[in-house]
């Protein structure tokens, strides 16, 4: 299983593969830390999971979110945003995303999410 | 004076927090108005208060309104709301509201919601708690920026700059969290702790 975690923030992906590591163990996190970065990454190697942030430089969630699907439509998108509206989570959730959750991602999130999954 | 600088790691810790106090804050206030915004990467950085000053000069002149909310605590400062007039006319349109009045009272309300929402939540996630000193909001007559005391007595200031930004409702105001001097070692030290449980 590889996973992907895609924030422009250096804290959020330390904290989120934090809890990643204490759930699911030793697996391959990739790291992007924008949309163009997190398409590049998933052209080369196919992630299964991607934890994908909204508001970030160069290219967004919003945008990269149906973009990673095309190019891997098994691929299960979780998007973690500090964007709590209602609003924001329908929209990631018509564009393909499997979950959204709010930062930040603590063990107790990580574990429900991997459950989900 | 010592001069403070924040290093790479620090203002990225920050704008982190302010990343998730600022969701918060902003779907409170985009309930209230029945809308969407959408969120902004907040710009952080240590200036001296002259240089805010000539930020705050610059968005007087389009400004239809200007407030200010005090906190304290360990972490302690100001918070600072413009919106501007074009802005102002479509919340009123928006809200339906018929006099000055009613205008004025829905923009302290929005800032009163907006400022408290944000700082409450920031300080949550640096572990601490503000108390919101009274009058905890107040209109400030653009004329007199320049003159406000609680920013006059302050060498340099740590600002947190964001929109709040509703883009159908064409909506928008900057938001400025004003941390100094005596706060800004404190919240170093908060960053720096955060950090240090990550790695």
């Amino acid at each position: 299983m590889k996973y992907l975690v895609t924030d422009d923030s250096k804290l959020a992906r330390l904290s989120l593969i934090k809890s990643l590591k204490n759930v699911a163990g030793d697996v391959a996190i990739f790291q992007a830390t924008n949309g163009l970065e997190a398409l590049h990454i998933m052209k080369e190697e196919k992630v299964d999971i991607v934890f994908l942030d909204l508001t970030m430089p160069e290219m967004d969630g919003y945008e990269a979110l149906p973009k990673l699907l095309e190019m891997n439509p098994k691929a299960k998108i979780i998007v973690v945003s500090a964007d709590v509206q209602t609003k924001a989570k329908e929209k990631v959730i018509a564009l393909g995303a499997q979950l959204h959750m709010q930062k930040p991602i603590n063990v107790e999130k990580m574990q429900a999410i991997l459950e989900i999954l | 004076m010592q001069k403070f600088t924040l290093s790479e790691d620090e203002q990225d810790v920050l704008q982190e927090l302010m990343n998730v106090a600022y969701g918060n804050a902003t779907a409170v206030v985009a309930e209230m108005l029945d809308a969407f915004a959408s969120l902004s990467i907040p710009n952080i950085k240590v200036i001296p208060t002259k240089e805010l000053l000539q930020t705050f000069q610059k968005l007087k002149e389009s400004s239809y309104f200007f407030s200010t909310q005090a906190f304290n605590g360990e972490f302690n400062g100001e918070s600072a709301f413009f919106i501007n007039e074009t802005s102002a006319q479509n919340l009123a349109k928006h809200l339906e509201l018929q006099t000055q009045e009613d205008l004025d009272d829905a923009i302290l309300e929005l800032t009163n919601v907006l400022t408290s929402t944000l700082t409450t939540k920031l300080a949550q996630e640096m572990s601490t708690e503000v108390n919101f000193s009274l009058p905890s909001i107040s209109k400030i007559p653009l004329s007199e920026i320049e003159n406000i005391d609680t920013f006059l007595q302050y060498s340099q200031v740590i600002v947190i700059d964001t929109q709040l930004n509703f883009q159908d409702q064409k909506i928008n105001g900057n938001i400025f969290i004003l941390t100094k001097d005596e706060s800004i070692q404190w919240l170093k030290t908060q960053l720096n702790t955060i950090l240090e449980q990550l790695i």
